[in-house]
């Protein structure tokens, strides 16, 4: 008896808080955690937001719809627009979409996803909505590589519009171009439309190219003017290549 | 079947080159997956495999791009450095290492490529269609900035992979390489 007495003074505390785990333990599992969820409840509703699971699943479909919606018009507007840019042209172009940039970063290029078999022939002139996109450098049966207009090295013969003034533009990557004139005094201001100039020897004269941005007449030995590309480049899926009669001097700017 | 994996991964980095995936793009300048997949190479190889290396993928740009200047001195010097560093025991080998030397790579890469453009510029014609030296000076400080960011920090999603390949299949036949 004494010696039961002293083992419960020893370890009575220690039997009790073991015991008091193992039947709380015990009224868990049997209330399914109840007290726990309810507490984890009144926790965590301050962090919880507004709308119940079920709104929120309404919401989530409904934004997905409304994604798909928005998609599916901007895919019909560009398609229908490339419609009527194809219409609006007098010779017939082949529509491509655009499937991959330029594999390092010196050049401008873009790759079509429309080759030799769909009658994309080197030389051809590319066009998208907004203007001059650039020329077609290799073709593969499937698949066609385009310099773009904003590469450094593909120079255009341009003219302005509105004065009739020649020059010619080198790319400078993004949307931008460089014109540098062939007179020392041109008439041209800022918003001036720019376009190809029959002394072009690599595209047909006419193909509206962008607006002048700004003019630097003081500049030595030409004057020139940063010009904006009409065309989004960067943000097209999709062009039209038009054949080209002017491909017999394939080496010259 | 080492090989078989080696080139398969190569031509996920020649797939992957032409895209330019949402998050990827820095100034309109995507990471140098070549350049990144030459560092993992040649970390573990010789001065010779590393060089051949660069030179085989550097051809294989050059077709995708255009042929003048070529990549392939680039990235064959960017091979041979790389298996340089890893003899003198500089460089400890781990993501943060080797996203630094892709970093550093990438932008001698991109160096090597403006000094060969500007060796064309001045050796061509004042007709023919070329780049103006300041022009490429500037574009160069552009693009070799955004190309090193870019790549060293997608430089372990190449080199990981490819990495723990190599190790094992080194465990398994270790006559090889």
């Amino acid at each position: 008896m004494y010696t039961l007495r002293r083992w419960w003074d020893r370890h009575g505390l220690r039997m009790g808080l073991v015991f008091l785990a193992l039947g709380s333990a015990w009224v868990l599992r049997q209330t399914q955690g109840a007290a726990v969820f309810e507490i984890y409840q009144r926790v965590s509703r301050p962090f919880e937001s507004m709308p119940t699971s079920a709104e929120r699943i309404e919401t989530a479909e409904m934004q997905e719809l409304q994604q798909r919606l928005a998609e599916l018009e901007s895919q019909n507007q560009q398609l229908q627009e490339m419609l009527g840019y194809v219409q609006s042209r007098p010779t017939e172009g082949i529509t491509a979409p655009i499937i991959g940039r330029s594999a390092d970063h010196w050049w401008q290029q873009v790759t079509l996803s429309r080759g030799s078999r769909d009658g994309i022939q080197v030389g051809g002139i590319v066009a998208g909505p907004g203007g001059l996109v650039g020329r077609i450098t290799h073709v593969t049966p499937s698949t066609s590589r385009v310099l773009l207009v904003s590469d450094p090295t593909s120079q255009v013969g341009v003219t302005i519009s509105r004065s009739r003034h020649m020059g010619y533009m080198r790319g400078q990557a993004a949307n931008r171009a460089v014109m540098e004139f062939f007179d020392k005094v041109p008439d041209v201001q800022p918003g001036d439309v720019v376009s190809t100039s029959s002394f072009s020897q690599l595209f047909p004269p006419g193909f509206p190219i962008g607006r002048v941005e700004s003019v630097n007449l003081s500049k030595s030995p030409a004057p020139e003017a940063v010009i904006e590309l009409s065309a989004p480049i960067n943000a097209l899926e999709w062009v039209v290549v038009y054949p080209n009669s002017r491909t017999e001097i394939p080496n010259s700017p | 079947m080492n090989w078989v994996v080696t080139a398969f991964s190569v031509l996920l980095c020649l797939f992957i080159l032409p895209t330019r995936l949402p998050g990827m793009e820095l100034l309109g300048v995507g990471p140098n997956w070549l350049l990144i997949w030459v560092v993992a190479w040649s970390i573990r190889r010789t001065v010779w495999q590393g060089a051949i290396a660069g030179l085989v993928l550097g051809l294989i740009q050059d077709g995708m791009t255009a042929p003048h200047p070529t990549h392939a001195i680039s990235l064959a010097v960017v091979g041979m450095l790389t298996a340089r560093i890893q003899k003198q025991r500089y460089i400890q080998e781990d993501f943060i290492s080797v996203a630094l030397i892709v970093f550093g790579m990438a932008v001698l890469a991109e160096t090597i490529t403006a000094v060969q453009f500007s060796l064309q510029g001045i050796g061509a014609s004042a007709y023919a269609a070329h780049r103006a030296l300041a022009e490429v000076w500037f574009y160069h400080q552009r693009i070799a900035l955004s190309s090193a960011i870019l790549s060293s920090l997608w430089a372990p999603v190449v080199y990981y992979p490819l990495n723990r390949w190599w190790q094992q299949a080194n465990a398994v036949e270790p006559s090889q390489t």
